[in-house]
């Protein structure tokens, strides 16, 4: 069983299960480490070699650069540096290296729907929970130079879900995407979404009926929030008086899954990424943080920040935008593709994000829209996709750009990250190659023929299921209650090559 | 009295024509004509509405008005092959969505109609070197007649460059979509599905019977047949004088759906697809049958195909000679964003020149109005932008656009007035709390 590479073995797993049950044992050639793909090696030490290196950091932008990692980690970065013995070499003249891209706002390798979406506030749950490792989108990302992604929860609530920041590392169980030095944090919605204007309780066309939740306004969205932190400040002083008296004859407070995570933001430990759109709402949520003595660590969207930008920056938030989407609902109308340049110049650490498991295979080329759009500096317009996004998620420490001592994620692209006509080549993170574009074109050829394999092998097992069948005398064929359907999903043969 | 008020129209009538006959030649810029070498340090004469000549080096009468664009570089406009613009204005909000009529045989529609002159969403497009839209409504399975629109005008009828360009009809799904929001059941899907081929090919036959009746009646030679305005609309499509555009997009569909044109003798057939449409290249191509390649920023269809099995569709189908378009998935409010289809196409194997026909001249072509538009040519309409480079790049940037030899004012963009406005916001006060 082919498995590396190709990021194709999520057609080949059922498959092989479908064989493994119908044949009962006929299939005892199946791999059952098909269900994962193997970790790629670290080298022990390796060094890219002559590419023109984005530093997205003081350095800037290096020409004809080598970049050197040790065990997983960058050691160093610099013209002509000398090869260790040992170490494995990526001739990469002509080319560009940039850090991994990171995706601000993600909802990829969520299992099943992205929102709790019963009540106006679900602090209590986890996106962590329910991460799925397998997903193909995670693939399809790393072909894009995405390294590290935001998995927000959605924004159906005005406080939702916790997010799990995480790093595409393809093939590994699902606690291990996990970048565990990320600081916890959580979805905040404002607007039409937790208003529900475009969803339950309208009964036009296309619009599912239900009951009608509140709040159905911006200014019910406010006080659903107050409310909640009036009661976490509560819970808070609760458990202090708690701590402080633990012998007192009192009941001890009664443990509140979703206030905690509440006081976790109350304290600082918590990043607070807020799903926004209008000025107005932008305004209320920092003015509510101002007055519980919090910071909203990024405005998710955000597509009126350019009318506020100085209240956000002066604040300290971070804004996580959009390149250019507008008009799909009445909230965006005054989306302009200008936003981030606007962000940008007043300060603002900036970000473009996807939302969309298609735009985060692409984010380098949203980056280049804010050199469209007002003329950002191409250098300071790829932080938008890199350091930017480190920096919002609390984990630019560690990645968001190339300098020694941070972890090894980085990108190999066949030219200019921010030009159109350039395709990434490689993706690198932990020191690891997790894709390599002529290892998948490779494997292409083996991979169709391996699916021919398995689909010629379906087909068998049903035909001699039927023929049996056929064989059987017609008084035990109507003992069968329920006769059993194709044992193949349809989908599953139409599209095989 | 009325002698003098006709003298007035007639001298308004000349005023507006020779206003809008204004000669003037763009000097100093590279000029991309499309199907033809690039002309540096070129020259194009424009006469009213039209492209009169263009070359290296032209004579040019001193009075003529000339536009310096010297270091630009000049792009016929794109041309949207398959887009809801003015239709729809803001998808969320029902009242503004004029997209998708209800029921089954909608093909007596015709899309310009509906079309919203001062739709919010035109500018920007244009912005984006976007000037012109193939329109087509997409409701039921024959969904009606689309219209070439033009994206500057003072209503629709001023801006309907050809009217009933296709006929559209949407081959019905085979196959369930495998969404984990779709709450039908197999057996319902299966009842829609029946009852929509079924509407699809007795249709199609009951249309040409009626034609067929009708033209008997008219020579005598049958009893009279009552007007049918919906079978009407078949007529067209039915003697072959108007191309059949035909959605259809997994493999299972896109084959069944060529099977049922040949049946249907369609003489004229353009295929509105997705990456599927790759793997009938070959067929595509024998059969000339034009693809429309809806968007190619877009995930693929399946798990098990390859990462880039929409980027590279175009490539696919171009290497085996199918003439193509590339569409952009009908996203009209981010209409500019076309040319990047085109370009991530041309990442994947696509020629860059081919890339850049499939969102011109390869467009005009496969709706029949290459006498019109697609490339600089004379006597075609002058209908062109200049940008800093090459368009297929995001940094390049549109810095002036004219439609039929009117220059359009990009900073009426509202996009760009709000921009202009709030970035040179002063810096605020402090905020006065006002307390709880």
């Amino acid at each position: 069983v082919i498995r590396q590479g190709s990021g194709n073995h999520r057609f080949a797993a059922p498959l092989v299960a479908l064989v493994c049950c119908g044949l009962a044992g006929q299939a005892s050639g199946a791999d059952p480490s098909a269900w994962a793909d193997p970790v790629p090696a670290a080298p022990k030490v390796l060094l890219v070699r002559g590419a023109t290196i984005w530093t997205s950091a003081s350095a800037g932008i290096l020409e004809n650069s080598d970049l050197l990692v040790r065990d997983g980690k960058i050691a160093a970065i610099g013209p002509a540096l000398e090869a260790p013995t040992g170490a494995v070499l990526i001739d990469a003249r002509g080319k560009h290296v940039t850090p991994g891209i990171i995706d601000a706002h993600s909802h990829t390798a969520i299992t099943g729907n992205v929102n709790e979406s019963t009540n106006i506030v679900t602090a209590e749950v986890r996106i962590a929970d329910v991460l799925d490792a397998e997903d193909i989108n995670l693939y399809r990302e790393l072909a894009g130079g995405l390294t590290a992604a935001n998995v927000l929860h959605g924004s159906a609530n005005a406080i939702g879900g916790q997010n799990a920041v995480i790093k595409l590392r393809w093939g590994v169980p699902a606690d291990q995407l996990v970048f565990k030095e990320a600081p916890a944090g959580i979805k905040f919605a404002l607007g039409e979404n937790p208003k529900q204007s475009n969803f339950q309780g309208q009964q036009g066309q296309g619009q599912r009926p239900g009951p009608r939740r509140y709040p159905q306004t911006r200014m019910g969205i406010e006080q659903a929030i107050r409310e909640r932190f009036l009661a976490a400040q509560d819970y808070r002083r609760a458990w202090e008086e708690q701590r402080k008296n633990p012998k007192s004859s009192r009941v001890p407070p009664k443990r509140d899954l979703q206030l905690e995570a509440l006081v976790e933001i109350l304290d600082g430990k918590r990043l607070v990424h807020a799903h926004s759109y209008r000025a107005d709402e932008i305004l209320m949520l920092l003015r509510l943080a101002d007055e519980f003595g919090f910071r909203v660590a990024t405005f998710q969207h955000v597509l009126e920040g350019y009318k506020v930008a100085d209240e956000i920056a002066a604040h300290g938030s971070g804004a996580s935008s959009f390149s250019d989407w507008w008009a799909y609902k009445y909230e965006v109308i005054d989306g302009i593709p200008y936003n981030g340049t606007i962000l940008w110049r007043r300060g603002v650490v900036t970000t473009f994000n996807s939302d969309s498991d298609e735009l985060a295979r692409r984010l380098n080329l949203e980056a280049a829209k804010a050199v469209r759009y007002g003329g950002v500096p191409e250098a300071e317009a790829l932080k938008f996709v890199t350091i930017n996004s480190a920096k919002q998620l609390g984990i630019d420490s560690r990645v968001g750009s190339l300098e020694a001592g941070k972890d090894a994620d980085f990108v190999v692209w066949s030219g200019h990250p921010l030009s159109t006509l350039s395709v990434c080549e490689q993706t690198w993170i932990d020191g690891r190659k997790y894709f390599d574009r002529a290892a998948d074109l490779a494997n292409r050829a083996a991979l169709d023929e391996e699916r021919r394999q398995l689909i010629e092998k379906v087909r068998q097992a049903k035909k001699k299921k039927d023929d049996d069948k056929s064989k059987a005398k017609p008084e035990d064929r109507d003992k069968e209650p329920h006769p059993p359907s194709s044992t193949v999903s349809t989908s599953g043969v139409e599209g095989a090559r | 009295m009325n002698r003098y008020r006709v003298a007035l129209i007639a001298t308004g009538l000349l005023l507006a024509a020779s206003l809008s006959a204004e000669s003037f030649a763009i000097v100093g810029a590279t000029l991309h004509p499309i199907g033809g070498p690039d002309i540096p340090n070129g020259v194009l004469i424009v006469d009213g509405e039209r492209i009169r000549q263009l070359g290296a080096t032209l004579a040019l009468d001193p009075a003529m008005k000339r536009i310096d664009a010297t270091g630009g570089h000049v792009y016929p406009g794109f041309i949207q092959p398959h887009s809801t613009l003015g239709l729809i204005e803001i998808g969320a909000v029902r009242g503004t969505v004029d997209t998708t009529e209800t029921g089954t045989v909608n093909a007596n529609l015709r899309a310009e109609t509906a079309f919203n002159a001062d739709s919010q969403l035109l500018l920007p497009a244009m912005a984006g070197g976007v000037l012109t839209a193939h329109v087509a409504a997409t409701g039921g399975v024959y969904n009606g007649g689309s219209a070439l629109m033009k994206l500057r005008g003072w209503n629709w009828q001023d801006m309907t460059l050809r009217s009933g360009v296709g006929f559209f009809l949407t081959y019905p799904r085979i196959t369930k979509p495998d969404s984990p929001f779709s709450r039908q059941s197999d057996e319902d899907f299966s009842k829609e599905k029946d009852a929509a081929l079924r509407a699809l090919k007795e249709t199609w036959l009951a249309a040409d019977a009626y034609r067929k009746a009708r033209q008997a009646a008219a020579q005598g030679a049958g009893p009279k047949v009552e007007i049918d305005s919906v079978l009407e609309a078949f007529t067209p499509a039915l003697s072959g004088s108007v191309a059949v555009f035909l959605r259809a997009e997994s493999r299972p569909q896109i084959a069944a759906a060529l099977d049922w044109a040949k049946e249907a003798k369609i003489s004229r057939l353009v295929l509105v697809s997705g990456p599927d449409a790759a793997h009938f290249a070959a067929r595509l191509a024998r059969e000339n049958v034009a693809v429309i390649l809806d968007g190619v920023l877009a995930l693929p269809t399946r798990a098990w195909d390859s990462y880039d099995s929409v980027y590279a569709a175009a490539a696919q189908l171009h290497a085996a000679g199918v003439r193509l378009a590339i569409g952009d998935g009908d996203d009209p409010s981010n209409a500019r964003n076309l040319p990047f289809h085109a370009a991530m196409a041309a990442a994947f194997g696509l020629p860059p020149e081919a890339a850049l026909r499939a969102i011109t001249l390869s467009v005009a072509e496969i709706l029949g109005v290459d006498s019109e538009l697609g490339s600089l040519a004379p006597a075609k309409r002058a209908t062109f932008f200049v940008a800093t480079g090459d368009p297929l790049d995001i940094r390049t940037k549109i810095e002036r656009v004219w439609v039929d030899g009117e220059e359009i004012d990009l900073k009426a963009d509202r996009q760009w007035q709000l921009y202009e406005r709030y970035d040179h916001r002063p810096k605020p006060g402090s905020y006065a709390a006002h307390g709880h």
